[in-house]
């Protein structure tokens, strides 16, 4: 063997080497969150007429949120797993925003807590992106601040151009604050945990502590007292659905 | 011996093939620009270290903030409401002209100083520099366009995937990338050189009527616009009935507090002789005619500012001196850098010919 083909061998032994120590050894296990839109028993159609929880017929055009700030507990109930600063904008338009995946290891698990919104800081930390790019439509330009969540479709009930009810609701200031956080527990049980689904019940936006009638209120655009309302709505649409 | 000597070889091959990679990326990578702050100022608020200034980065957004092609139709970029000639503000208009012949609902303030500035708009409602080009880019009275075309049109761009990468190390375009540049550009605006400035460096000295003025000013105008700034980013009332088709809340319109009704920024002074019109809706064409709104012509209310509650009692002498160390405050060297004009362009920044007292 000459010498320049001896280099050649000990150089792509070396490449071999190297390349070896950056393989992970296993694709860890993964939990996803899985979420879906529903009203009152039935599962959300976009565009589909429904009677909400207040008697009012709706069609939803538009519906997305954020969630951040995942926090899932093992099966004693310990802040085990955590995922901070990370950001998700679920919208029922487009079906892979709908799932959310953890690296979780294969375990039973008790809790699911996550922040219904943007968290104060990234409201005034200049543009962001990702989901957070207010090119997504969730970001009013006008008075700085996250729209936590969306809700825009057409109501006979709604007494506006094109009847149309439209919910942006954000505010992230104390007291116009609109993040919710949302605390979920999974039926109890010992089994590993790969898959959580999580309904999110539009009935939930109108009938809540505060009785969100289309007729008295089609707009909400700017942070205040009715997004806070609405806000408190909300934080109750999300329940468990079932868990695999 | 021999496995010595290709040990040799290999080591020597791997540190220079390291050494290349790593002369490659320093010779791309953005060249810093220092921020200097002028003597006797404040420390600026804007986060220099989450937006570093680079001279790729601050030509990109020189680039971005001068292309019409950031409005809908292609023909308003960020510079023709800020002209440069006019201290960034529209020279002579008091609403801006926007897409299909819209007018804005409010004076285009001057850009300068902004590393000083914590909020944005006349009414305070944006928080941070880089989010502010997202309102007039949006807004269907201004450039009417949406992100989402802005993004298209600018990654459809060869030379813009090329300023990017030089700014920021990689092709990507994003809304942060896209006005992290434009923040870097109008960051560069400073303007500290005008005949006060040079003064109060010991370079000049004003003349009689200047400085009485200065002394006037000082009682007078200096507890809202506060040197060297001349504003002191507070959100007042000072007697401006609502125009009865803008129907302009002002502040209030952000806070929701009824307190801060008819309240908007105290605007800077400098370069004052040319960004008239005044006020937040540009109703005063002249300074003298905002001097007879101070002393004549304001609506006294319940939240009017505590020290305008009895109007400001200004002489005919008295606004003769203000309006001579007033003119002190314009920076020509401001007004004609052409690192500030448009890219490629001779600066056509001459003062034009009216000037409206």
């Amino acid at each position: 063997m000459n010498r320049f083909a001896k280099y050649i061998a000990f150089t792509g032994c070396l490449a071999l080497l190297l390349s070896f120590t950056g393989k992970h050894p296993q694709e860890p296990h993964v939990v996803t969150l899985r979420f879906h839109s529903v009203i009152g028993n039935h599962s959300l159609e976009l565009g589909r007429s429904y009677v909400n929880a207040l008697g009012d017929t709706i069609a939803v055009q538009r519906f997305k949120y954020y969630v951040s700030n995942i926090i899932i507990t093992d099966a004693v109930g310990k802040d085990v797993y955590l995922f901070p600063r990370r950001y998700y904008l679920v919208d029922a338009e487009d079906s892979a925003s709908q799932s959310i995946q953890l690296k979780i290891p294969a375990l039973p698990l008790k809790q699911v807590r996550f922040t219904l919104g943007v968290d104060s800081i990234r409201n005034v930390s200049g543009v962001q992106t990702g989901a957070l790019d207010p090119l997504h439509g969730m970001f009013w330009t006008w008075n700085s601040g996250y729209i936590m969540a969306k809700l825009e479709g057409v109501s006979s009930s709604a007494h506006v151009p094109g009847q149309r009810f439209t919910y942006h609701v954000g505010g992230f200031k104390a007291a116009d604050n609109t993040a919710r956080v949302i605390t979920l527990d999974l039926p109890p049980g010992t089994a590993p945990v790969d898959e959580i689904n999580i309904a999110a019940d539009i009935n939930a936006w109108f009938k809540g502590g505060f009785l969100l009638k289309i007729g008295e209120h089609p707009i909400c655009h700017s942070p205040g007292g009715l997004a806070v309302q609405i806000a408190d709505n909300y934080k109750g649409m999300f329940s468990i659905s079932s868990v695999r | 011996m021999r496995f010595c000597k290709t040990i040799w070889v290999v080591v020597l091959l791997l540190v220079t093939g390291i050494a290349w990679v790593a002369a490659d990326n320093a010779y791309f990578r953005p060249r810093p620009v220092k921020f200097t702050v002028p003597a006797g100022w404040p420390q600026p608020v804007y986060d220099f270290k989450s937006n570093p200034l680079t001279q790729e980065g601050i030509a990109l957004g020189r680039e971005l903030f001068y292309d019409g092609r950031l409005s809908k139709d292609g023909n308003f970029s960020c510079g023709s409401c800020h002209q440069q000639f006019g201290a960034f503000d529209t020279y002579d208009h008091n609403l801006s002209h926007g897409f299909d012949n819209s007018f804005t609902t409010r004076n285009a303030p001057g850009l300068f100083n902004l590393a000083w500035q914590k909020e944005f708009m006349w009414d305070g409602g944006i928080n941070h520099l880089d989010l502010q080009p997202l309102a007039p880019l949006t807004a269907p009275n201004e450039m009417a366009e949406t992100l989402e075309n802005v993004m298209a049109k600018l990654k459809a761009d060869k030379k813009y995937r090329a300023m990017f990468k030089a700014a920021f190390g990689d092709e990507t375009i994003n809304t942060q990338r896209m006005n992290k540049a434009i923040s870097q550009f109008v960051l560069t605006l400073v303007s500290s050189n005008s005949k006060y400035d040079k003064v109060k460096r010991g370079e000049a000295s004003f003349i009689l009527p200047e400085q009485l003025g200065y002394d006037i000013f000082k009682k007078k105008c200096n507890s809202c616009h506060t040197e060297p700034l001349f504003t002191d980013f507070s959100y007042r009332n000072t007697g401006l009935k609502a125009d009865p088709y803008l129907n302009d809340v002002g502040r209030m319109k952000i806070t929701g507090n009824p307190a801060d009704s008819l309240k908007f920024r105290v605007p800077s002074l400098r370069n004052v002789a040319r960004t008239f019109p005044y006020g937040h809706d540009g109703r005063f064409f002249s300074l003298s005619s905002v001097f007879e709104h101070y002393r004549n012509g304001m609506t006294v209310m319940h939240n009017t500012d505590s020290l305008l509650q009895h109007k400001l009692a200004l002489s005919n002498f008295e606004i003769g001196q203000l309006t001579a160390f007033l003119y002190t405050l314009t920076d020509s060297s401001f007004l004609t850098n052409p690192r500030f004009a448009p890219p490629g362009s001779e600066n056509i920044g001459k003062a034009p010919v009216d000037i409206h007292l």
